[in-house]
């Protein structure tokens, strides 16, 4: 190992707090001893991987306050440390953290309310894409309809759960007034997407989820439209695709080749 | 560089900018500042499209912009991050910047990024492994970078070449351009004890392609006080006085204003840029006479 990894490493292990030992025989002692230089390199990491959880996880941050968000974020650091240079990569696992996170399990909700969270987050982010091209899709003989295969768009997220997860979102923005939710209200089925630049919200049907979710794992038309139905008999299909490609949802699409 | 241009050619000119950060997307746009330039964080536009590219290629079409990273870990005993370098690259060909810079530093080990800026050890090895690893980006990016001078508030026994001296090396080993941040220099001088016009002077100004200028804050300790590259305040006198030599030394060179926590309203971030220019256009006539 050269002497700059094994700096390095240990570098990282004093700043986890796994090994201050390798790490305090490199550092001189300056004007202050070398552990407290190192406590301000220690500070920095947790002090923004905390507010880059934070920017993301707002609503999760007022629903549990502020001391027990920063136990929740150092512990969760330590568990799943960021793996990117680009901070708005991390915290991607907060919600299956906080689902088996034993300080949390009163508020059974939390980690669905991170997953809308870091749905929203990502679709913020993703790239831009062009809407699905019509009048190719209008060369498509009827007969092959079945083998298409509907790509969403990047900028979409699909979000399934027992709670009110989408009111609970909405009375917890800053400029909202407080408001109770019942959590026996019923659960949610979501579509996070990109309208223009605003990242909006739509209620989905079950069988409208289906059909998403089929398309956003690459299964072919017919299959697609064969779960949605058994999930919901009465689903309107052409009607629920023209709104999906009219909303930009449903972006793109390709001929299975396996039937070509 | 793409084939066909979308955006004017827009170089970055010899007068103060300032950091581009969300909160002012619309200001900028709706008032047309008066602002030489602007630089962003190339990470927060990796994710390729939404608000954020939308605002940066209409601020694009209008000024000069300049791409600073903070991701990269150059200086990681790590292979290098070609994901990470290929978001970039991507960026670069969307938005066409004049300047591409990054830090001489490292941030990650073992595939676990600090997502903070951590000082190299000062060797012969760091020089070439550092050295190595941007010839590699630059490479893969088709155009040199600028590598930025760190804050840093600790020591290695391991270092045995002045930070100047290291700074200087890599641009001369490697072709790549200096930017030179004036407050970083001022925070290490105090923290470390060294003479700050001394490490300007040991900087070869050809290299020196643009400077940065930002506030730092002040941990306070009993025994006495670290001063801290927080980029959430106004710029300090000191640095200013700093500043004045730099350019007096360097000559008028396009010069940030950056300020990344405690974002303030934009007129404060125009009277900083517009200090920085009362220098620049005293050091131009000084060239002119």
């Amino acid at each position: 190992m050269s002497a700059l990894h094994d700096l390095q490493r240990g570098f990282a292990a004093a700043i986890f707090g796994e090994d201050d030992e390798t790490l305090a025989d490199k550092v001189r002692d300056g004007r202050f001893p070398g552990a407290r230089l190192v406590q301000i390199y220690r500070n920095n990491t947790f002090a923004s991987l905390t507010a880059a959880l934070e920017a993301v996880y707002p609503v999760v941050f007022r629903l549990v306050g502020e001391g027990f968000f920063r136990y929740a974020a150092d512990t969760y650091i330590h568990a799943h440390p960021s793996t990117s240079g680009n901070l708005h990569d991390f915290g991607g696992r907060f919600a299956a953290f906080l689902a088996a996170f034993p300080p949390a399990a009163s508020l059974p909700y939390l980690p669905d309310v991170a997953r809308l969270e870091w749905a929203y987050h990502r679709v913020f982010h993703a790239a831009d894409h062009p809407p699905l091209p019509l009048e190719e899709l209008a060369l498509v003989p009827p007969a092959q309809h079945g083998q298409l295969v509907f790509g969403l768009h990047p900028a979409t997220r699909l979000l399934e759960s027992d709670y009110p997860v989408l009111r609970i979102w909405q009375v917890n923005q800053p400029d909202a007034a407080d408001q109770p939710v019942d959590l026996g209200e019923g659960g949610d089925r979501l579509l996070v997407f990109r309208h223009a630049l605003d990242i909006e919200f739509k209620r989905l049907s079950a069988g409208e989820l289906r059909l998403l979710r089929a398309f956003s794992v690459e299964r072919s038309f017919a299959e697609a439209s064969a779960a949605a139905l058994e999930a919901e008999a009465q689903l309107d299909l052409a009607e629920i695709l023209r709104q999906h490609v009219q909303l930009g949802t449903v972006a793109s699409f390709r001929l299975d080749p396996a039937f070509i | 560089m793409p084939a066909t241009p979308r955006f004017p050619r827009h170089p970055i000119p010899a007068r103060a900018g300032i950091g581009l950060r969300a909160p002012h997307y619309r200001e900028v746009l709706e008032q047309r500042p008066p602002a030489g330039w602007f630089e962003v964080h190339s990470e927060n536009y990796f994710g390729a499209g939404g608000a954020p590219l939308h605002y940066l290629e209409r601020i694009r079409e209008q000024y000069p912009l300049s791409l600073h990273g903070v991701g990269l870990s150059l200086g990681s005993a790590d292979t290098l991050n070609l994901a990470h370098l290929e978001k970039l690259r991507a960026l670069i060909a969307r938005v066409e910047p004049a300047l591409v810079s990054e830090h001489l530093c490292w941030s990650s080990i073992g595939g676990r990024y600090l997502n903070d800026l951590v000082p190299l050890p000062y060797t012969d090895e760091a020089l070439r492994h550092v050295g190595a690893r941007i010839c590699q980006a630059q490479d893969f990016l088709g155009r040199p970078l600028l590598l930025e001078n760190v804050h840093s508030y600790l020591k290695y026994h391991d270092s045995t070449i002045p930070e100047w001296d290291f700074l200087a090396a890599v641009a001369q080993e490697t072709g790549c351009g200096i930017l030179l941040d004036i407050n970083n220099i001022y925070v290490s001088a105090v923290n470390h004890g060294f003479d700050a016009g001394g490490y300007l002077r040991a900087i070869p100004a050809a290299a020196v392609q643009e400077l940065h200028l930002a506030g730092f804050s002040v941990n306070r300790y009993e025994d006495g006080e670290i001063l801290i590259d927080s980029h959430s305040a106004r710029v300090a006198a000191p640095v200013w006085a700093l500043y004045r030599q730099a350019v007096q030394r360097l000559g008028p060179v396009p010069t940030l204003i950056e300020w990344d926590t405690d974002i303030p309203p934009l007129a404060v971030l125009l009277e900083e840029m517009h200090s920085a220019d009362a220098i620049l256009t005293e050091q131009r006539h000084v060239c002119v006479a």
